[in-house]
């Protein structure tokens, strides 16, 4: 305890002593450590988390109710909506009715029958345009022309893949409209009925599912398909702020719902695939994260070492007056600790105040999500630990190989 | 009573044919409250036998017993706790640490004594202020002139009431006004009882001391008693300087 005390003493006076530019060196070498270790890994799974968080609020919803097996409707749909409506932990929901169509354009301008028309299939999906809003804010995404009000009808959205501006840009993935634009007419035919659209606007996500989609009003989808009972595909939820999706998931499989459609929980619903790259992602970040602490390490066992070296006299008089080794290297130790607490104590501050809200209002524009900065503050105390252990080590390396090399030498400067 | 003796002491340097043997069979005693100097030119081997003495160096064979203790019998912590509890070492270049301000540099080995924070700094200024330092306790070694610092090596040296005064040229990079002072200072503890043992080589400060050990090629050439002469001659300012008075603890 005593030689512990006495090292810290030390250790605090060789940091107030020390040059404030070699100081604020070392600290910035573990403040822009710990803000790689927390950014490279953070942004990789930000881009999985974006991407979910993008298919979770714009598709399927915290919960989604689905037909249960062998079926292709969701039984009693009405009976499900109003038993939805009395749980306070929802906040929205929206039924929606899917079916195949064909979307033909720019039929008018088409000189001759034998011309091949510009006709793509679409899955399309009726929805409550009041209700669909509510629970995925559809509206935000139309990024040309208006989202559809409920009170008019003939008018359809387009899912950007469905237009050829937008779908160029991956090649011949996707069969396209040409030369389409909000306020066109469509034709859109169902089981050889044909019924004219005025498209009302443009669907941007980067969620496929929905970019994918045509919308039209459920009463008007009913009517095309001909489905007369109120029987929906799929039902989405959106629940109030704070209620786990788990919970409530539970609560309505408690209640004899499960009879009529599957309820999962949009966790539930997740691909394999996404987990596995998740997974990837998060061992990549830790790949990466792993060789910047070794970097760090090196560097702080340099600079320490350097330290340690240009002291090496001191240390040797230190040991001659009668301070034992180990209060030497619990000096060293001292001084890895403050530096190492204060950079990472800088780096949480950064990073929890300056880059995540950064990346909240900016976040990086990938094709298929907007990878925000994915951390959180427990990934950020572990992370300050490991560094913290790490430059402990390298810190004490240093010290304790140049404490023991001969007292007499240390003073005199031989090697 | 001795309190140092060493016999047959040989150090070499290099091996075979490279084997530069810088003392040879050098025997030595040192009475307890004695002040002794060794002298020698350059190369004589007199800082060497001063680090084999005071346990910086081992030497490569021969005998060193201390206090009754031999110290080459001693292990790592073994003479660490030496080191802290029976020596006190003055170096030519005063060896403080710069990070710590004078009463830092005197009071950290008395906590490594474990002796408390307050007592330790109480007793440090009370020995500051014996070696002529007053209120200089906070200045940085930077802040003092090489006087002063040699001072507060004293005062470090001093502080933990050692049994033997290891000084090695103390006052080898000092003007004389400053390596004067410097040795009355070493004087006035002798004339109180502290064991002394000084390598020099001014042969005016070498005048304060009760004996002389001229070495010469890694042998003693010479052994000189001055106790008649100090007696008997000008004593320089050793008798006008105020005895210090060593806090108790």
């Amino acid at each position: 305890m005593r030689e512990l005390r006495i090292g810290l003493f030390l250790g605090l006076r060789q940091i107030q002593r020390a040059s404030l530019w070699t100081t604020l060196l070392i600290i910035s070498v573990i403040l822009f450590t710990f803000l790689n270790l927390v950014s490279v890994s953070g942004i990789l799974i930000g881009i999985v988390d974006g991407a979910m968080h993008e298919v979770r609020t714009e598709a399927i919803g915290d919960i989604s109710i689905n037909p249960l097996d062998g079926e292709t409707r969701i039984k009693e749909t009405e009976r499900l909506i109003s038993e939805l409506s009395s749980y306070h932990e929802i906040a929205a929901f929206s039924p929606r009715y899917v079916g195949m169509a064909t979307i033909e354009a720019n039929y008018k301008e088409r000189r001759s029958l034998n011309a091949e028309p510009d006709i793509i299939a679409v899955n399309i999906t009726g929805i409550d345009p009041e209700a669909e809003d509510e629970t995925s804010n559809i509206s935000s995404l139309v990024s040309e022309g208006e989202y559809l009000n409920p009170n008019e009808s003939g008018y359809i959205l387009l899912g950007k893949y469905s237009v050829d501006r937008y779908a160029a840009e991956f090649g011949d993935v996707f069969d396209s409209l040409k030369n389409i634009y909000p306020g066109d007419p469509v034709l859109v035919t169902v089981n050889n009925q044909t019924r004219e659209f005025i498209v009302k606007g443009i669907v941007d996500s980067k969620v496929d599912q929905v970019s994918l989609a045509v919308y039209i009003p459920e009463r008007e989808f009913r009517r095309m398909f001909d489905r007369v009972d109120h029987n929906a595909n799929q039902v989405s939820v959106r629940l109030n702020h704070p209620y786990d999706e788990t919970t409530v998931r539970d609560r309505l499989r408690e209640s004899d719902l499960t009879e009529l459609a599957k309820i999962n929980s949009f966790t539930d619903d997740i691909p394999k695939f996404v987990v596995d790259i998740k997974g990837t992602f998060t061992l990549l970040g830790f790949f990466v994260g792993a060789i910047g602490i070794a970097v760090a390490s090196i560097t702080i066992f340099i600079i320490i070492f350097i330290n340690a070296l240009s002291r090496r006299r001191q240390i040797g008089i230190l040991k001659a007056i009668g301070i034992t080794r180990r209060t030497i290297e619990y000096a060293y130790v001292t001084q890895a600790i403050f530096y190492t607490i204060i950079g990472s104590t800088l780096g949480i501050i950064i990073t929890q105040f300056g880059l995540i809200p950064y990346f909240i209002e900016n976040p990086i524009d990938f094709p298929f999500s907007n990878a925000s900065l994915s951390i959180s503050p427990e990934g950020m105390m572990i992370r300050a630990g490991a560094l913290l252990i790490v430059t402990i080590i390298a810190g004490f390396v240093p010290a304790w190989m140049i404490t023991r090399q001969n007292t007499l030498n240390a003073i005199l400067g031989r090697k | 009573m001795s309190i140092i003796t060493g016999k047959n002491i040989c150090k070499s340097y290099g091996k075979d044919t490279l084997e530069n043997k810088v003392l040879k069979n050098i025997d030595i005693e040192v009475s307890a409250g004695e002040f002794v100097a060794i002298m020698g030119k350059s190369g004589a081997g007199k800082s060497t036998l001063l680090y084999q003495l005071s346990a910086l160096d081992k030497p490569t064979s021969g005998e060193i017993t201390i206090d009754g203790k031999n110290i080459l019998d001693f292990d790592e912590s073994e003479l660490v706790n030496f080191r802290l509890y029976t020596l006190g070492y003055i170096f030519q270049d005063y060896a403080l640490i710069p990070d710590l301000n004078v009463t830092e540099n005197v009071l950290t080995p008395l906590l490594m004594r474990g002796i408390d924070w307050k007592t330790a700094q109480k007793i440090s200024k009370e020995v500051i202020d014996s070696v002529g330092l007053e209120g200089k306790y906070n200045n940085l070694p930077s802040q003092l002139s090489g006087g002063e610092q040699q001072r507060v090596s004293v005062a470090r040296a001093i502080a933990g009431k050692p049994k033997i005064l290891f000084a090695d040229e103390p006052t080898a990079n000092l003007d004389s006004v400053s390596g004067r002072s410097v040795i009355d200072l070493l004087a006035k503890l002798n004339e109180e009882g502290q064991t002394i043992v000084m390598v020099t080589h001014e042969e005016e400060y070498a005048n304060h001391c009760n004996r002389i050990i001229r070495l010469e090629d890694g042998v003693v050439k010479k052994i000189e008693d001055r106790n008649y002469l100090l007696t008997n001659t000008t004593k320089g300012s050793v008798e006008h300087v105020a005895p210090i008075n060593l806090p108790t603890y």
